[in-house]
């Protein structure tokens, strides 16, 4: 076995290892896709915003697995910072260490991604089934960033998984869709997936742009994880 | 050695000078101890040794086969024994065999092998403590650094791990020891007191 398929297996057993992780990996879908959908179109509506029917529960589906790989890539860094550190300075390098991280990453994503679109799929059915499968992927990566990024600057658990849940907080309900009015919040970091679901939701393809727009944004996302793994995993000499 | 830290946000950022001239020289064969009040600046100065820190002056020369222990034990909540060793077997680039030769001499010598298959967060203090030992020695080291190495230690596993430290020094193994309580200064070669950022052989 090559030592980034060691690592990158050992790294994505950690976290499914966690009882409460696997919990949250269904209850999560679960609660975004059947309850939280309901009345999104309601909050859509007092935002302003034009959002409703399918396309609420597709987006639910983006959601869940995005707030779960956002949490769950923010304690990758934050929790086995030490231990990932010790292991990169006894010689496999912060580059290999940070590498097995986003590859393990990637997987749970993956993970997280499938189960989230199966709760869809089951809830409502959907009319374009592999859009709205890479469209979820999408935001499932692109909280890979979000999440690595804050584990790399926020040491304590309790003040980055809060500042995870608001950056969250604020690029949900300032989506596509979900209000009337533009400026800087309507450019969040899963703007570009929500577009591509909501049209996947309600039956409608992207053109080319949106998919390219969707390639760089999960681009960008993945290179900031990687990066955010490397300092964490770098010795500070 | 020089390091000093900063506290705080701007404009009321202090710094605090922790090591203001430290120096200390462990070569083969040697077992040496260093100690120190708590906060006096032991572990910083460990982790420059190591090279997991930055110092602000003076010059560092070590082995390439190096060994750390660190204070608290750094190692994944959910992964085994068995899995720590395979992970740093890696790192340390040792073949299969001689990787296994290595884990399984560890486990004997520190009489901690029933608890191989189970995951870290399972294992008692004193055996955590024991798997960190093991991870700063399955490479055989040229240089071993052991930052309160016997924390959690019960009595037995305490002489144990003065006779295996002693024999690693007689084979050419260097050996440095901190600690904020070392009541076995006769077992050591040399002893250097940290006090105020600066180090003293008493």
């Amino acid at each position: 076995m090559s030592t980034f398929a060691l690592a990158g297996g050992s790294f994505v057993r950690e976290h499914l290892r966690a009882r409460l992780t696997l919990a949250m990996l269904v209850l999560i879908p679960v609660f975004f896709v059947v309850i939280f959908a309901s009345v999104l179109g309601q909050f859509a509506k007092a935002l302003g915003g034009t959002m409703a029917g399918e396309a609420t529960s597709a987006i639910s589906a983006g959601w869940a697995a995005a707030f779960l790989c956002g949490a769950l890539a923010f304690f990758q860094v934050s929790s086995s910072r030490g231990a990932d550190r010790r292991l990169a300075a006894a010689g496999l390098g912060a580059l290999h260490v940070a590498l097995a991280r986003i590859a393990a990453a990637i997987v749970l994503g993956i993970v997280v991604s499938a189960v989230a679109f199966l709760t869809l799929l089951v809830r409502s059915g959907i009319a374009h089934p592999a859009h709205a499968a890479a469209a979820i992927l999408a935001f499932a990566l692109v909280y890979v960033g979000v999440g690595a990024l804050i584990g790399s600057l926020v040491a304590g658990p309790l003040e980055g998984s809060l500042l995870v849940v608001l950056v969250f907080a604020v690029d949900v309900f300032s989506g596509p869709s979900m209000t009337s009015s533009g400026g800087v919040l309507s450019y969040g970091p899963s703007r570009d997936a929500a577009t591509l679901l909501i049209a996947a939701g309600t039956g409608h393809g992207s053109p080319g742009g949106d998919w390219l727009a969707v390639a760089a944004s999960v681009l960008v996302a993945l290179t900031v994880a990687l990066g955010a793994f490397w300092l964490a995993a770098r010795s500070r000499a | 050695m020089r390091k000093r830290f900063g506290r705080g946000v701007w404009p009321w950022r202090r710094h605090v000078e922790v090591l203001k001239g430290a120096d200390l020289e462990v070569r083969a064969g040697e077992l040496v101890g260093l100690v120190g009040e708590n906060g006096s600046g032991k572990s910083t100065l460990m982790q420059i040794v190591v090279g997991l820190l930055a110092r602000d002056g003076g010059e560092v020369d070590r082995p390439a086969r190096l060994g750390y222990c660190p204070q608290s034990p750094m190692l994944w909540e959910k992964l085994t024994v068995d899995e720590h060793f395979a992970l740093f077997a890696r790192a340390y680039r040792l073949d299969e065999p001689t990787a296994e030769h290595a884990s399984e001499g560890l486990l004997g010598e520190l009489q901690f092998a029933r608890y191989r298959g189970y995951r870290v967060e399972d294992l008692s203090g004193g055996t955590r403590q024991k798997l960190n030992l093991a991870l700063a020695l399955m490479h055989e080291p040229e240089l071993l650094l052991l930052d309160e190495p016997y924390a959690g230690f019960d009595w037995e596993t305490y002489v144990r791990f003065w006779e295996m430290s002693a024999r690693r020094r007689d084979s050419g193994m260097g050996i440095l020891i901190v600690s904020h309580l070392l009541a076995e200064r006769d077992r050591l070669d040399r002893v250097y007191t940290l006090s105020d950022g600066r180090t003293s052989v008493t």
